[in-house]
């Protein structure tokens, strides 16, 4: 049938996508596979054969499969893409420390295996949490770092090897978000109908994974009060904006300490608010819940970047290290913090909601928060790539610790959703979110940084240069002398730094998507016209 | 690798690799769970494709399947006699199907199937109403099961006769993004 058409390899995937029982495709498998060449059948089975290998050993690198299976079953989906995305972005950090120590450290440490630290200087524990001190002086931060041209096996440029490692890794990291941005809209945002709350809910909602007597009791309860009850809708947006005004350079502990206060106590106080106010739907108040928190987020880092933009990096010589440090700090102190969040936000109210107010009840795991909370502090480790290389290996620790914690927290002090969320809409705002507004902010604040600020005179790669991309001007200069790499060259004045390219580029873009949209309009009327016409026929014929 | 396992020959195990969504890992990890159910029913060796069937009320016994309320009519769709008496290779087969990796297209087929209780291809309102009572536990007024019900198909079927025809509940299907992530069950 249509088997004959596919190749081999498509056949055997389009096996299991058959809805029959096992016999029957085994049945189908076995006609098909029978009726080759040996030769064709025998290499096609060594390339499947490869494949399932690598299935295979991808899954046992898999990590937490056991715990997520436990998490997904008692606490069904929504609560379970918590710790998924939590997966996700802990291998953004594993892949970036992976090349940064790579690229940039190892080649260092090779070359020269001891770091040149002031004879007065020595280890105090307390540079775990502040990051200053004997730190300053290693791999740790970008003034660790030399501008030379390494002499060893190969000649390793350390300039071009830092900013390319940074830039290549920032835009495989947009690529990726890109990616999953797309796939994920198109899957759950296929038709945008707004599906009406009543009928179709039982039959799509129901979390066929969930094991949990108690959830599963809850869920049908959650339902049944769904269909009978119609809520109004009064919306009481309490729209309040903390910015930050006036810094002070006391302790440096203290910046940091106040920054993840405020990222800790603003948002239980909107979750609070959420509670007392009413919403028409479980989205509407989600999606308040969300914009006050980013817009908090998003103007903490703001005002802390301009600050780091514009006062640190005139006032200090080794400035990179200084932001880099003070975005370790960040880090750190963002990580006691979230344990703390974890204490308030899951431990104390299951307290207070079974001893102190029975009325509150047990608390449930607020998704939203808690996604909220793993953006930012992925923000922070991508703003501090180019001025620490090392940090996403805190970032490691931290996400490891911190899916352990929240774990454990959760099963302890937290009941299964009592109302079945948009878990698949709210997956894909997240990933938009994580791409837009942070992934974008933190890459134009290093893009900034590389192209207007003047790299400090003392320390790191770029020292002596007017600014950091200047490096790509000077290795164009270097390669001009080699005939060899003339393309390169070629390809660096006319495409690259001619503006006709991307003005030509853009406008083709431009006419794509204009023919798209036609096209996507276009099919909407179809779709109109055949469901008209499915009507009219069964009219015709009753 | 030197797996030496003697429950499947390696033919089978490729079989079942490619007909199915399972590594040979879990296929083997899906015998062990199998023969759980009723150790003295299935054997250890499975080389000569022995027939044996566990029946329905064992099988509900499973906790990702005990807390379901649809466990039943899953387990009768995936039954080859229709009873919910499953071989190893229907077993399987109702796995991968629900696996998250099983494409959207094949989970609606088998979803339309378990909602389908008569099995004539269509789900009617008594369908629908069955579906309902197992949903909320019966605690809703027959007015109400009867009003939800007359909706859903109100909504959903498209040519008219009152009842959902496979392309109506695929359509209806395809605008709820939720229920690819919910229709699966992680063994």
């Amino acid at each position: 049938k249509e088997f004959v058409a596919l190749s081999t390899r498509d056949r055997i995937r389009a096996i299991r996508d058959l809805a029959m029982s096992f016999e029957e495709k085994k049945h189908i498998r076995w006609v098909l596979t029978d009726k080759q060449l040996k030769l064709i059948s025998f290499l096609v089975r060594v390339i499947l054969r490869c494949g399932y290998s690598i299935r295979s050993a991808r899954q046992t690198l898999e990590l937490w499969q056991g715990i997520m299976k436990e998490i997904g079953g008692k606490f069904g989906t929504s609560v379970l893409s918590y710790f998924l995305f939590l997966k996700w972005l802990l291998m953004f950090n594993i892949f970036s420390f992976l090349i940064n120590f790579g690229f940039i450290t190892i080649p260092l440490l090779v070359y020269d295996p001891s770091p040149n630290i002031p004879p007065n200087v020595s280890f105090r524990g307390l540079e775990i949490l502040t990051g200053a001190g004997y730190f300053n002086y290693t791999v740790m931060y970008y003034g660790g770092y030399s501008n030379e041209t390494l002499i060893g096996l190969v000649d390793y440029n350390m300039q071009l090897a830092y900013f390319f490692t940074i830039a290549v890794y920032m835009v495989l990291c947009g690529i990726a978000l890109i990616f999953s941005m797309a796939s994920s809209f198109k899957e759950n945002y296929v038709l945008a109908d707004t599906v009406s709350n009543s009928a179709w809910q039982l039959l799509c909602s129901w979390d066929f994974s969930i094991t949990n007597e108690r959830a599963v009791r809850q869920r049908k309860n959650n339902l049944r009060v769904q269909l009978k009850v119609n809520k109004t809708c009064v919306t009481n947006p309490l729209l309040s904006v903390k910015t930050k005004s006036g810094e002070r350079e006391a302790e440096t502990l203290l910046v940091p300490f106040v920054v993840s206060l405020m990222n800790l106590v603003v948002p239980l106080f909107y979750s609070l608010f959420n509670k007392f106010e009413h919403y028409s739907s479980l989205g509407r108040q989600i999606y308040a819940l969300v914009v006050r928190n980013v817009l908090l987020k998003m103007s903490i880092l703001a005002v802390l970047c301009y600050y780091w933009m514009n006062v640190v990096a005139e006032k200090f010589s080794c400035w990179e290290s200084m932001v880099g440090q003070a975005l370790y700090r960040l880090v750190i102190v963002d990580f006691l913090f979230l344990m703390l969040g974890s204490f308030f936000g899951e431990f104390l109210s299951n307290v207070i909601g079974t001893r102190l107010l029975p009325r509150l009840g047990v608390p449930e795991f607020d998704v939203a928060r808690n996604v909220l909370e793993l953006i930012y502090a992925q923000t922070l480790a991508w703003i501090g790539i180019y001025f620490s290389p090392l940090l996403p290996a805190i970032q490691i620790l931290k996400f490891f610790i911190l899916f352990y914690l929240k774990k454990v927290s959760l099963t302890q002090n937290c009941q299964p959703p009592r109302r079945t969320g948009r878990a698949a809409q709210m997956q894909t705002i997240f990933i938009a979110l994580l791409f837009f507004p942070f992934f974008v902010g933190a890459l134009s604040i290093v893009a900034y940084t590389a192209w207007r600020l003047t790299p400090s005179e003392q320390c790191g790669p770029f020292r002596g240069l007017n600014n950091t991309f200047s490096v790509v001007g000077v290795w164009i200069d270097d390669l001009q002398e080699i005939p060899a790499s003339q393309w390169v060259v070629w390809i660096y004045q006319n495409v690259i730094r001619s503006e006709i390219f991307y003005f030509l580029i853009t406008l083709i873009i431009i006419v794509i998507i204009y023919i798209f949209w036609q096209v996507t309009q276009g099919r909407k009327q179809l779709i109109g016209q055949l469901r008209q016409q499915i009507v009219n026929v069964s009219v015709l014929h009753p | 690798m030197g797996n030496k396992q003697t429950t499947f020959t390696d033919e089978q195990l490729e079989a079942y690799q490619d007909c199915t969504f399972f590594t040979r890992k879990e296929v083997l990890r899906l015998h062990g769970r199998y023969r759980e159910l009723a150790p003295h029913l299935v054997p250890l060796d499975f080389t000569n494709n022995p027939d044996i069937k566990v029946p329905l009320t064992l099988i509900v016994t499973m906790p990702e399947l005990k807390e379901n309320p649809f466990r039943d009519r899953i387990v009768e769709t995936f039954s080859e006699d229709g009873h919910g008496n499953l071989s190893f290779n229907d077993f399987v087969d109702m796995f991968s199907a629900l696996c998250e990796t099983s494409p959207r297209e094949l989970k609606t087929i088998y979803a339309f199937k378990i909602y389908d209780f008569n099995r004539d291809n269509f789900i009617c309102k008594e369908d629908l109403r069955k579906t309902l009572n197992k949903l909320t536990k019966g605690e809703l007024t027959p007015e109400e099961v009867t009003l939800v019900c007359d909706k859903a198909v109100e909504e959903a079927d498209l040519d008219g006769d009152s009842k959902l025809s496979f392309s109506d509940f695929e359509n209806m299907i395809s605008k709820a993004p939720d229920f690819l992530s919910n229709f699966h069950i992680r063994i």
